[in-house]
């Protein structure tokens, strides 16, 4: 008979082996958010080969999702005003936490991991005092908040990490809303996006804000580069007679921003959805779901342009993209079209 | 790399004609903007002749002309976003109180800058406009003196200046542009049609989420004192006001839709029963009630044009393309 230790013992052992990977979750490439066509929203992971490996259901539609860079978990969260965000075994299929945004916050859609995924840093809205907040969840303890700051701007959107540092990088919207006013933006005349460069503790370290012409430039979503590019994607608030760019590229080191005159307000309608880099970071891809259009910039010029309807979601699959519609469609590299009986959400995340 | 062509949007029913847009422009748009340009003018003629903040006929002129505005308020493209003239003539919603503290900063140092026309124009916009012009009309704090006197004769001149511009504007070459697409602002009718469609439905989203959902607030705490231009006392006016000014709109981008039209019928049957002019009702469960219903059936138009009237005009009702994040 086993002693009480060596049973212990072997318990440990077998939680250690069979700690679940990715892999168990059918090995997804991708996690997107979206909508069946019975009305219920989903989280689904998508192959590379764009066939669904699992599909969730989430209580209210999705936006982004986060997926942890180890364990098949990701985090799947409500799309703004929403005050949910929901920790899902992708092997399973089961909730494993859930991550409700303190009194007087909301989320915004967004949220990045640590490198090792120990904790999670969430976008928030404190919107009685219209201040961006980071969120600080303990991945280790079932997703406790242990913290938050400031994210150095007004309505925060997207957040990403650089590569091999401690670093956030955050992109204040500018825009101010409040939830009992929905979705509608209060300070159009005074906004100022940012992008705003903060270490763990929420210190901040340096912000690119682009010229007052820009002042309606909402910077809303990123990418980030193996050499720490920080590619942005903007939405613009004015009139379409400034027919200014929505894309570019920052750097931190050299505080150097490359703005791409191609993806302007005209010709993707004043509104970038997404935003990727190719693995070789030569790529930089951008989606207009208004205008029906992807475009793809290498070298720091407009190397093709796609009209897809409703397209949104893109993500790197080696050098290329894959790019994903409302209308159901995933468009893979090598021209291949899949089309599910779904509408994907704003964005397709790569599971590292 | 590459990419096939996929699924473009060839179900583009007709488009709105030349004609409608034409339309659109000298039968909405043009004769807003005169009134507008007009009673802004003889606001600001008030003003000088008397500055009295309750001066009957000052009043009155301040009631005609922002009727006025809100009828074109809605209309946010082309020479009303230029320099900024529409915000500097309505800085609202207003979170953070900018338009108290910006007067009582003006009036506590007796700014010069109220007796300088053009300096007036370079002031925070937060102090210009018409609901900068409301609180010196109608909130006791502001009340009377010398210099609150000059300041609102220098608020109803930048308004009727603004006002002016924008007219001059329209009928300098913005109207044409949209009216007759095929130029460098618009290069084909769909894109003006989207401008004009997008302008239609911002201004009734404004309308349900900001002019009714601030008040709304929450249930736990509703927010009667954020009704806009609450002192005074047009907060369902504006909302009745801009409803029959996206009416007229609808009726002529849509070509006379009668089931958009009998949405915009009930709504303003809903705005015109609620009796509440500033939506104090809030407050009460009841009076809550009454309000979101109206909301609700200001989103009913929203959902016909997104769904019906916007596809038929190739604007596609896409599950990214609506969202807006």
């Amino acid at each position: 008979m086993a002693t009480r230790r060596s049973f212990l013992t072997s318990l440990l052992a077998a939680s250690l082996l069979a700690r679940p990977t990715w892999a168990d979750a059918g090995c997804p490439a991708f996690l997107s958010a979206a909508m069946r066509h019975d009305g219920q929203y989903v989280l689904c992971g998508l192959s590379a080969s764009a066939q669904i490996t699992f599909e969730i259901p989430l209580p209210a539609r999705g936006h982004a999702a986060a997926a942890h860079p180890l364990r098949p978990e990701a985090v799947a969260f409500a799309r703004r005003p929403g005050t949910f965000a929901i920790v899902l075994d992708c092997s399973s299929g089961h909730q494993k936490a859930s991550l409700a945004a303190p009194a007087g916050r909301h989320f915004c859609g967004h949220g990045a991991f640590s490198a090792e995924g120990d904790l999670l840093f969430t976008t928030e809205n404190d919107y009685d005092a219209a201040r961006g907040m980071i969120g600080v969840w303990d991945a280790r303890q079932n997703y406790v908040r242990v913290g938050e700051f400031p994210s150095g701007g007004v309505g925060p959107h997207d957040i990403k990490r650089l590569p091999g540092e401690e670093v956030l990088v955050v992109a204040n919207g500018g825009i101010e809303t409040h939830p009992s006013t929905g979705r509608a933006k209060l300070n159009l005349p005074t906004m100022r996006a940012n992008l705003r460069y903060l270490d763990f503790s929420g210190n901040r370290l340096s912000k690119m804000e682009l010229d007052a012409d820009h002042q309606r430039n909402s910077i809303r979503h990123l990418a980030v580069s193996a050499d720490g590019g920080v590619g942005f994607a903007m939405q613009w608030q004015g009139d379409a007679i400034n027919d200014l760019p929505l894309l570019g590229i920052h750097w931190r080191q050299m505080d150097e921003t490359v703005l791409f005159d191609e993806a302007s307000v005209r010709n993707m309608h004043g509104y970038l959805g997404s935003i990727a880099f190719a693995n070789d970071g030569a790529s930089l891809a951008t989606t207009s779901p208004r205008r029906g259009m992807l475009q793809v910039f290498k070298a720091g010029h407009l190397s093709e342009e796609v009209a897809i309807a409703d397209v949104c979601g893109v993500a790197t699959l080696g050098d290329a993209f894959v790019v994903t519609s409302g209308t159901g469609s995933v468009q893979l590299p090598n021209a291949t079209v899949r089309t599910h009986n779904l509408a994907w959400d704003n964005h397709l995340i790569p599971v590292s | 790399m590459r990419y096939c062509l996929a699924l473009l949007c060839c179900l583009v029913a007709p488009l709105a004609h030349a004609q409608d847009l034409r339309a659109i422009v000298e039968d909405h748009i043009t004769p807003r903007y005169v009134a507008l340009a007009d009673r802004t003018a003889t606001l600001a003629d008030q003003a000088q002749e008397d500055c009295t903040p309750d001066a009957p006929p000052l009043i009155a002129a301040y009631h005609d002309a922002f009727d006025a505005w809100i009828g074109v308020s809605h209309l946010r493209f082309g020479p009303s976003e230029v320099e900024d003239r529409a915000f500097a003539l309505s800085f609202w919603p207003d979170p953070r109180g900018a338009t108290p503290t910006a007067l009582g900063t003006l009036i506590r140092d007796e700014d010069p800058v109220a007796f300088d026309a053009d300096a007036f124009a370079t002031v925070s916009i937060a102090a210009r406009g018409f609901y900068a012009l409301e609180f010196l009309l109608f909130d006791p704090q502001f009340a009377g003196g010398d210099y609150p006197c000059a300041l609102i004769r220098a608020v109803t001149g930048d308004i009727s200046r603004n006002a002016a511009a924008i007219l001059d504007g329209w009928q300098g070459g913005y109207g044409a542009l949209i009216s007759q697409p095929g130029n460098d602002t618009y290069r084909t009718k769909p894109e003006a049609a989207r401008q004009i469609f997008t302008a239609l439905t911002t201004g009734l989203e404004f309308t349900s989420d900001v002019r009714l959902g601030r008040p709304m607030g929450t249930i736990d705490r509703p927010r009667p004192k954020r009704a806009e231009a609450r002192r005074s006392g047009r907060s369902l006016r504006h909302v009745v006001l801009s409803l029959e000014a996206t009416r007229e709109l609808g009726q002529l981008i849509s070509s006379g839709d009668a089931g958009l039209d009998g949405a915009f019928a009930s709504a303003l049957d809903r705005a015109s029963a609620l009796d509440d002019p500033v939506f104090a009702g809030v407050s009460e469960p009841q009076g809550r009630l009454r309000v979101e219903a109206l909301q609700q059936s200001i989103n009913t138009i929203r959902t016909i044009l997104d769904a019906q009237i916007g596809p038929s005009l190739g604007i596609a009702a896409g599950f990214n393309s609506l969202d807006g994040d």
